[in-house]
């Protein structure tokens, strides 16, 4: 089991109704971690998180980042301790 | 598909309407791309070197053949001139009810030229064309001069929607904007000036017109396959909530904002760096466009007990401010009430001013009195006054000088009339000393209120775009949003999505440029291809509604080809104005400074400026050396006619 706190901005933050929280995950992946906040969050989430069509996580509008500002994909491993951010992907306006 | 173009003298009075024939389609797609060439046309006949606030100065409305048809994906009118306040290609667009009014009313574009004797406005309806009497509008800002209009205007055959300028452009202030009706603003480039340089104070439409489609069955199925990749989406659901405001978060925690000048990228007002206080503070929802699925827009009333500072504003409501209007309070002034920020967004609006320009002119004055670099006298030179206090997140101080720049008060106004690069040179020159290094700006002359050094296709962006730095002619979202599957898409490697390197940087910028001019040209709203409901491929999803209404059925590929060709001739027309590479460029600040703060500190525009700028030009066809465009590249576009003209005044690369 590794530790991976997950952070919540906007839309995100909505639904979880926490900023933050720490996960206990079996697989060390992103896949993992987004089974984990779906199965907690329900149908809104998952809607928001993950991409039916393809699988992934879904990549319209949004934007994950670890710690070190990379974007996260559902294939990506992650390491204990990890931090990562869910957030909107919109910019300028 | 076939519309009508009026053309209006403003010199001699005549209005007259010509076909704009199917074949200026096939060439152009519509809205921006036709603007342009309008525009090229007429600087054939015109001085191209006129001055921009002069009579022969063109100014041209238009919208894309989806706008007004019910596709749903928004609708933006365009305003292309040449600018008067960075002397090159110029243009804006804004949403709103106006553009689709404009097609109801019997007209698809309308160029303007020559200059009234005295204040007028015109008013389209249903076919017919009249140019008024403006005096009893003149004086009034953006928003009483369309209350007026449309209170004199009745409501038949329909409600009247207008364009409108504020003091700004009556006092051809080089930064002032168009307002359409009056809350959706045509921001960028100096529209409202050359309105205000032809005495023309508004443009009234009304109309009970329709819109013919090609294929209308085709449209609709499109429509509500549109409507429903929009309804499944989550994040748009927030983004119906939140409008632009929803990068705020994003930009805080990533270091994307722009603040103080750029000395910072990070809010500082416990109030604006969260969206929190959009929720609480948004009032009503409203939609921009009648023909947009997505309605991000939301509007607010303050009752004074926001804040403390609210109570200066009580029952204050207009448009919730957008994501730039709030950088340019929130992070180039540092205001960091919620009330301020958004009575900055309502007063540069009731003005009609660009707040990016304006703010970063502020912000460079400001940072000289934070370094001690303006006496008491010397600021007494500036305002006319004896006292003049320059405190960041001081909204009475911003107030003034806002004033002293709408009504060209004091040489600070003067000065800076044009943006921040002119007014610093200005200001450098009448003080004998160098401050340069204060002004913030990319090409043109033209500022930016968001920060870019760790993102080299938005830096490159900065020095490239044809309108002035700005990121509306080739938003970087791969790079910006690290999107692997959409840099493996278009190039077949990662590196498009890899911030740490400079490689397809520049290629993404070309791609990416050619892309917005398809959707500017279409006359979509650019938040709908954000979002990406179907697909970020404006060559392909948003081609076949074109093909719906158009009849001109384009495959992806060709329709790349045709936003090339649009980007090509924004670029010629500023080579024959003698743009060249050393105007491709962006200010010190961001190519030597380093990124100060946030996820990507220690960042500086040099490292990969050159690296980017390069390829930029090879994979638009152009030379590296002049940074112009080649003979060779331009035929493959089928433009051999622009080629000749810029062979002509000496502004083709050399074989």
């Amino acid at each position: 089991m590794i530790s991976i706190h997950a952070q919540y901005q906007s839309r995100f933050r909505e639904i979880t109704r926490i900023e933050k929280e720490t996960f206990e995950i079996a697989e060390p992946t992103m896949a993992a971690l987004a089974a984990a906040i779906t199965g907690k969050y329900g149908p809104a989430m998952t809607a928001l998180l993950m991409d039916e069509e393809s699988k992934s996580l879904n990549s319209r509008g949004t934007l994950y980042l670890n710690s070190k500002g990379q974007r996260m994909y559902i294939e990506d491993s992650l390491t204990d301790g990890e931090t990562v951010f869910f957030m909107v992907g919109i910019a300028g306006g | 598909m076939e519309s009508r173009l009026l053309r209006v003298d403003l010199t001699t009075g005549e209005c007259k309407v010509e076909t704009v024939p199917h074949a200026m389609f096939e060439r152009w797609i519509g809205g921006s791309g036709i603007n342009n060439w309008i525009m090229w046309e007429h600087f054939l006949t015109h001085d191209i070197n006129c001055d921009p606030r002069g009579p022969d100065n063109i100014f041209v409305f238009g919208v894309g053949p989806l706008a007004a048809t019910g596709s749903g994906s928004g609708i933006k009118g365009r305003i292309t001139f040449k600018s008067p306040c960075y002397g090159i290609f110029g243009d804006s667009a804004a949403g709103g009810k106006f553009p689709y009014m404009v097609r109801f009313a019997g007209f698809d574009y309308i160029a303007i030229t020559g200059k009234a004797p005295k204040p007028v406005y015109l008013h389209l309806c249903d076919g017919d064309v009249e140019i008024r009497d403006a005096s009893h509008l003149w004086g009034m800002n953006s928003a009483e001069a369309h209350n007026t209009l449309v209170h004199d205007l009745g409501d038949f055959p329909s409600a009247a929607h207008t364009l409108t300028i504020g003091q700004a452009g009556e006092h051809q202030v080089g930064i002032a904007s168009v307002v359409s009706d009056a809350s959706r603003i045509h921001a960028r480039g100096g529209g409202g000036c050359v309105l205000g340089s032809k005495n023309l104070k508004a443009i009234a439409v009304q109309g009970s017109g329709g819109v013919r489609v090609a294929n209308p069955r085709g449209l609709l199925n499109w429509s509500k396959d549109f409507r429903q990749k929009i309804d499944q989406n989550e994040a748009i659901y927030g983004f119906k909530r939140r409008g632009t405001l929803g990068a705020v978060e994003m930009y805080q925690h990533i270091g994307s904002h722009f603040w103080r000048n750029n000395q910072g990228n990070m809010f500082r007002g416990d109030d604006v760096r969260s969206d929190n206080w959009v929720k609480k503070y948004h009032k009503y929802s409203e939609v921009c466009s009648a023909d947009c699925y997505i309605a991000c827009d939301g509007r607010y009333k303050i009752d004074g007990t926001e804040s403390e500072k609210a109570k200066k504003y009580v029952g204050e409501s207009f448009r919730r401010p957008e994501y730039l209007t709030t950088a340019s309070a929130a992070g180039a002034l540092d205001l960091r009430d919620w009330s301020e920020v958004a009575h900055w967004g309502k007063v540069t609006n009731d003005y009609g001013i660009d707040n990016q320009d304006l703010s970063t002119s502020i912000s460079f004055i400001m940072e000289l009195e934070q370094h001690g670099l303006l006496s008491a006298r010397q600021k007494a030179e500036l305002f006319d006054r004896d006292h003049q206090s320059l405190e960041w997140g001081c909204m009475e101080d911003v107030e003034e000088l806002m004033k002293d720049m709408v009504f060209q008060r004091n040489r600070f106004g003067k000065f800076f009339h044009d943006g921040p690069y002119y007014g610093a040179l200005r200001y450098s020159q009448f003080r004998g000393e160098n401050f340069m290094k204060y002004a913030t700006y990319g090409k043109g002359g033209a500022s930016f209120t968001e920060e870019m050094r760790p993102f080299p296709t938005w830096m490159n962006n900065m020095a490239v775009a044809s309108r002035g730095a700005d990121h509306l002619k080739g938003i970087g979202l791969i790079e910006k949003f690290q999107r692997r599957d959409l840099s493996m898409k278009y190039f077949g490697r990662l590196e498009a999505a890899d911030l740490s390197t400079p490689l397809l940087k520049g290629a993404c910028t070309a791609v990416v440029e050619n892309q917005v001019a398809l959707l500017n040209s279409y006359g979509v709203c650019l938040f709908h291809w954000m979002l990406d409901p179907g697909g970020y491929t404006p060559e392909d999803y948003y081609g076949r509604a074109f093909a719906e209404v158009t009849g001109i059925d384009r495959t992806p590929e060709e329709l790349m080809r045709d936003g090339e060709r649009i980007c090509n001739l924004e670029k010629a027309f500023n080579s024959r104005l003698g743009l060249r590479r050393e105007h491709d460029t962006i200010c010190e600040r961001w190519m030597f400074e380093p990124c100060p703060e946030g996820m990507y500190p220690g960042k500086v525009a040099a490292d990969m400026f050159e690296t980017v700028l390069d390829e930029y030009y090879d994979w638009r066809g152009w030379d590296r050396q002049s940074g112009l465009q080649t003979g060779a590249r331009l035929s493959a576009l089928g433009m051999d006619d622009v080629a000749e003209v810029l062979a002509a005044d000496g502004a083709l690369a050399k074989a």
